[in-house]
């Protein structure tokens, strides 16, 4: 047996599914009924992506009740890869009952459950085990799946407490005390914790062996500052802090905040009396500064924490009205700057003390006035640097004139090659010291455009960015700014090659890829067959799958290795990714430029129909979670207006939960209509788990409603074509419901279909379908109502291609940032694509004669024309536009645009007119791209 | 200055600015999950007062006997925060932990023998070349010779339970061993 089984495990290993599945096949000539050899089978398929044939083999061994450990394993890997963790558990569950003194088998029973977070279960196991084989461990088990339990939101309110009670008594039920494993004892001390147990979780804590856990655990020493605020001892934790600081030396900015606390402990307290408390506070104060003035005094410039807690209390006294000397916080200010403004973080440091006014603002900025660009040293360098973003900072309206602000760009910029010097002898990897004045000079410029709607200082920022990360090559900085521009500019190229080089990988996929992925529909070129940014979706995605393949896996570890404390992040994690926002309007655009790529037909429509049904019900089920980093982006624009961030933010509305429920309405809706598919046939198709239904009552209506719903806030993320859009696209869907949902073959037929189309691919019918008799025979199911009435379509729908093709003149001649043009042109090109996903029923000549709909032929084929001639339109004013781009001319604008910022050497005409010839370029190519697949598509659908 | 924490899965859709450089390779989520189900009480973040990542390290505990200690898998800080003494503090951190949490004889972690800046800031810190590991590392094309820029050195700080430094020797630099031979 073994001899014939030992090939297949190797072939697995190795990755080969081929020669496994030929092994598999072998073995079961002879034995038909080898359940492991099944299962290995299957998992080749599954591995090899025969999913239907797996599924037939899958529930063949899961029927046999399989208990055997190899055949076990196999199909845990099996059901983990077909994504049915629910099977797993009943597998599991079933083969434990038939061994109950299996400890592996209790074991792995426990970890399926733990992998769909099934905590009630796990904890039933958990106890039964512990009973059987009384290893202490099953106890954690059980005191962690309570608690896991009692924090799910599925748990009733009332059940919470009783779930902590039970845990609190199962720790008590301990042999060996908690403390003798710091991940016990944590979870200990969270279990009294969430019971608000605050004095017995103290005493814990303060016991001989708790402070020594504290002391080197800092999950534990976490807890413990915790608990000592939930009792409410501000005081006591301020004198502690307090030693630690002056005994220990401790650096820790906690420490500090700690004395802060309790320093205004006495205003604080709710119902305090606020003016004796401010008498005593007073006293407190000058006591405080004491300490920290002595730290300043050890410590001079070798740590900022004295420093920054003199800022943080001068702060706190004048929020409660108790600084005596108007000049300290602005003295404090100038001593800060004088001892770290040579540190990059000087800026961020600062930030939270300064928005000052009048007078201490004159002082500030006479301050940092002084600070020349001169700079003989790295230090020197960066007090101007530091210097320069501070007094950006509290810029006025006033001040930011266009003529002002240019001249601020070009001293940055100045100040950026001349402080070049400073790292010339560096390795070309290495990070220029003056990066952040070229950062800076482009953010002048861009506020430059942002405030006068002329894009040359656009270009200004581009060309001195693109210099500076020939100095950098490992800014990502640098390459972000450029992206945010190139996109402005509709150059997605560009942005690409930027993006590229920052090397996104991993788990940031999720996090960065928003900075590219972000309305990429709108820079695909899917129509003429370039599907570079589809398949930029397509691998930024496959974070999400390793995420739901691997994470719950390191659930299971910490639970077998006793690390309590890394659960609830872990679960967290795993969720954040799973139900993220980026995940979800990733899939949306690539469902957008995916209609522009294919042939629209019934397995397009029915397979994103699906996916997209169950996104929806996910997000409306499930919590989201938006992981996208924007911080990432430095921002060193005025206080007063917007961030860069948002400054360079693609029409000024970031996609977001809204602008997802919006589209996914948009494409559910219409995809219902081109579809075949109802929901019981669809239920009938689905492999895998569904999503656990929610429990708010607006996910009860049916589903028809809630696509209807229109909701103000959701609105309000979109740009005001995309409403338009929206409002077109409802009005369509409305019009031709009711002819569709008439002609839709009935689902007893389209099952038939589906089974015999299963049938010929893999020889097994269609599992769990019953077929009424007469199914398969009678094709058309005869209707007994009448075909309803063809009424007029609403006049909205053909309008909206008249005001497409007015904004989109408004936009081509206008002041309009290029990705504006590029977004009305793409979003008439989607409304053209919507139109034709919605009708594409009616243009089989059998289904307009059966169901008597001539009248609505015609009004279909009225809009086709209108709209067709729309895009065409479009699609040549575009490629006229393409032709002039790439020219002397057009470069020679770029040029004479980017005057301010050239030089006479290395930043020079010849360098910017490279640059320009690459955004022309780039431009054209766009223009064209997309006039080209507009083209292509009015001939497809006309 | 900054707030010293533990290490949370969270924190990887945090550590960006910090991971976008040269020498910070960006793993597998599995990668930071198996540090953080074995050795939680290893892996740490620093923040500012504002709750920015500064840098965050990661190690575990290996070997037995007297090869028993701590080891630096990933150490980083980002490039605004760096020279503020936040690698010392982490040091220090790891250090006391390997000792007091693990009975360590010593620590050690790897560097490419081209990141001349952190094999500096290590020696500073008592850190000694204990050997040269050949092709530890994939090349950067920084254009350093190929061996340079592939090989890594193994340093390593005795701790207390070592008052013999026998952890150490000091002609480490020319001990050359192939990358297989190394745990």
């Amino acid at each position: 047996m073994d001899r014939q089984i030992r090939p297949i495990y190797e072939a697995l290993d190795t990755n080969s599914n081929k020669s496994a599945i030929l092994a598999c096949n072998k073995v079961l000539k002879k034995q038909p009924n080898n359940l492991l050899v099944k299962a290995l089978k299957a998992l080749a398929l599954v591995r090899s992506q025969k999913v239907e044939e797996a599924l037939v083999l899958c529930d063949e061994v899961l029927a046999a009740k399989p208990a055997d450990e190899a055949t076990l394993a196999a199909m845990m890997h099996v059901l983990r890869g077909l994504g049915r963790h629910m099977d797993m558990v009943t597998m599991y569950d079933d083969a434990y009952k038939q061994q109950p003194a299996n400890e592996e088998l209790g074991t792995q029973t426990f970890f399926a459950n733990v992998r769909i977070g099934n905590w009630k279960a796990a904890q039933q196991i958990a106890t039964k085990m512990h009973k059987q084989f009384q290893d202490e461990h099953y106890l954690y088990w059980n005191v962690m799946s309570a608690l896991l339990q009692a924090k799910d939101p599925n748990t009733p309110e009332t059940l919470r407490p009783v779930l902590l009670k039970l845990a609190q008594r199962l720790v008590s039920q301990s042999p060996t005390p908690s403390y003798y494993n710091a991940d016990r004892f944590h979870l200990h001390v969270t279990v009294l914790k969430e019971l608000g147990l605050y004095d017995e979780a103290y005493e814990l804590i303060e016991s001989e062996a708790g402070k020594i856990i504290c002391s080197q655990f800092l999950m534990c020493e976490e807890l413990r500052r915790e608990i000592w605020k939930l009792k409410g001892l501000t005081r006591e934790a301020g004198e502690r802090a307090e030693q630690q600081i002056l005994e220990a030396k401790d650096r820790n900015w906690l420490e500090f905040l700690a004395v802060l606390d309790a320093t205004f402990a006495d205003l604080t307290v709710e119902g305090a009396d606020v003016e004796s408390a401010k008498g005593s506070s007073a006293e407190r104060i000058t006591q405080t500064r004491e300490l920290f003035g002595k730290v300043v005094e050890q410590d001079g410039v070798k740590d900022r924490s004295g420093h920054l807690a003199l800022l943080e209390l001068e702060k706190r006294c004048r929020h409660h009205g108790l600084a005596t000397d108007s000049t300290t916080l602005t003295s404090l200010l100038e001593s800060y700057f004088q001892h770290f403004g040579g540190k990059a973080c000087c800026f961020e440091d600062l930030k939270p003390y300064i928005e000052l006014e009048g007078e201490d603002l004159a002082t500030w900025t006479s301050v940092l006035e002084k600070q020349t660009a001169q700079a003989t040293s790295v230090p020197d360098l960066w007090r101007f640097i530091n210097a320069q973003k501070l007094l950006r900072y509290n810029l006025t309206e006033a001040q930011l004139t266009p003529e002002a602000e240019t001249q601020r760009a070009v001293q940055c910029l100045n100040a950026y090659l001349e402080g070049l010097h400073l790292g010339k002898d560096l390795p070309s990897y290495e990070l220029q010291p003056a990066d952040d004045l070229a950062v800076l000079a482009a953010q002048i410029f861009v506020n430059i455009w942002k405030r006068t709607g002329d894009q040359t200082p656009l270009y200004n920022a581009a060309a001195l960015l693109e210099y500076a990360t020939t100095k950098s090559k490992m800014s990502y900085q640098i390459r972000l700014h450029l992206i945010r521009i190139y996109r402005l500019l509709g150059l997605p190229s560009l942005a690409l090659e930027h993006y590229r080089g920052i090397n996104v990988k991993q788990v940031q996929n999720d996090t960065l890829s928003h900075f590219l992925l972000s309305r990429a529909s709108t820079f695909s070129l899917a129509a003429t067959g370039d599907i570079t940014y589809t398949n930029e979706c397509m691998e930024t995605s496959r974070i999400y799958v390793s995420n739901s393949e691997e994470t719950s896996e390191f659930i299971v570890r910490a639970f077998g290795g006793e690390k309590y404390s890394q659960i609830p992040d872990f679960i967290l994690f795993e969720e954040c990714l799973d139900n993220s926002l980026q995940r979800d309007l990733i899939k949306m655009e690539h469902v957008r430029m995916r209609i522009a790529h294919e042939a629209i037909n019934s397995e397009l429509v029915d397979m994103e129909l699906i996916e997209l049904k169950f996104i929806f019900d996910r997000l409306e089920a499930l919590v989201h979670h938006d992981n996208r980093d924007f911080s990432i982006l430095a921002n060193y624009q005025p206080r007063c207006g917007a961030s860069f961030i948002d400054q360079t933010e693609s029409l000024e509305k970031t996609p977001g939960f809204g602008w997802l429920w919006v589209f996914l309405k948009i494409y559910i809706k219409a995809f219902q209509l081109a579809s075949d598919l109802d929901d019981t046939v669809e239920d009938k198709l689905l492999i895998g788990d569904r999503p656990k239904p929610s429990n708010d009552p607006e996910t009860k209506l049916p589903l028809k409603e809630r696509l209807t719903k229109r909701k103000q806030e959701e609105i309000n993320e979109l740009s005001s074509d995309e409403a338009a859009f929206y409002d077109y696209a409802s009005a369509l869907s409305e019009w031709l419901t009711p002819y569709h949902d008439y002609a839709r073959p009935p689902p007893s037929v389209v099952l038939a279909e589906a089974a015999k189309l299963t049938e010929q691919k893999t020889g097994h019918t269609l599992k769990g379908l019953e077929l009424p008799p007469d199914a398969a025979t009678n094709g058309n199911g005869k209707k007994d109502e009448e075909p309803p009435a063809v009424v007029e379509p609403p006049a909205s729908i053909s309008k909206h291609f008249d005001d497409v093709l007015q904004r989109f003149k408004e936009v081509l001649d206008g002041k309009a940032v290029p990705f504006e043009l590029l977004h009305v042109v793409t979003l008439a090109q989607e409304a053209y694509l919507l139109f034709a996903i919605e009708t594409t029923r009616f243009k089989t000549a059998s289904v307009i004669k059966q169901n008597k709909f001539g009248g609505l032929s015609q009004h279909i084929k009225d809009i086709r024309n209108k709209s067709t001639a729309v895009i065409n339109e479009m699609s040549g004013a575009l490629l006229n536009r393409a032709e002039s781009e790439a020219t002397q001319e057009s470069r020679k604008a770029v040029i004479e645009a980017c005057k301010p910022i050239i030089h006479e050497s290395g930043l020079d005409h010849d360098f910017v007119l490279n640059v320009a010839k690459k955004i022309t370029d780039a431009r054209k190519q766009i223009y064209d791209g997309i006039g080209k697949g507009m083209a292509k598509l009015a001939k497809t659908y006309a | 200055m900054s707030v010293t924490r533990s290490f949370k899965a969270t924190d990887l859709f945090k550590f960006n600015h910090i991971n976008l450089d040269l020498w910070t390779e960006t793993y597998a989520i599995s990668f930071y999950l198996s540090y953080l189900s074995r050795w939680p009480d290893m892996c740490a973040v620093q923040e500012t007062p504002q709750g920015r990542m500064m840098g965050y390290v990661i190690g575990k505990a290996e070997g037995s006997g007297t090869e028993r200690h701590g080891h630096v898998t990933a150490l980083s800080v980002a490039p605004e925060y760096r020279r503020l003494g936040v690698s010392r503090r982490f040091m220090a951190w790891l250090e006391k932990v390997s000792d007091e949490n693990y009975r360590g004889l010593f620590v050690d972690l790897y560097v490419r023998c081209v990141n001349f800046a952190a094999i500096q800031m290590y020696e500073g810190m008592g850190y000694s070349v204990y050997r040269r590991v050949r092709e530890y590392y994939s090349n950067l094309g920084l254009g350093h010779s190929v061996r340079d820029e592939e090989d890594g050195f193994d340093m390593r700080k005795p701790l207390p339970r070592d008052p013999m430094r026998r952890s150490v020797r000091s002609n480490g630099r020319d001990i050359v061993v192939s990358a297989n031979e190394v745990p």
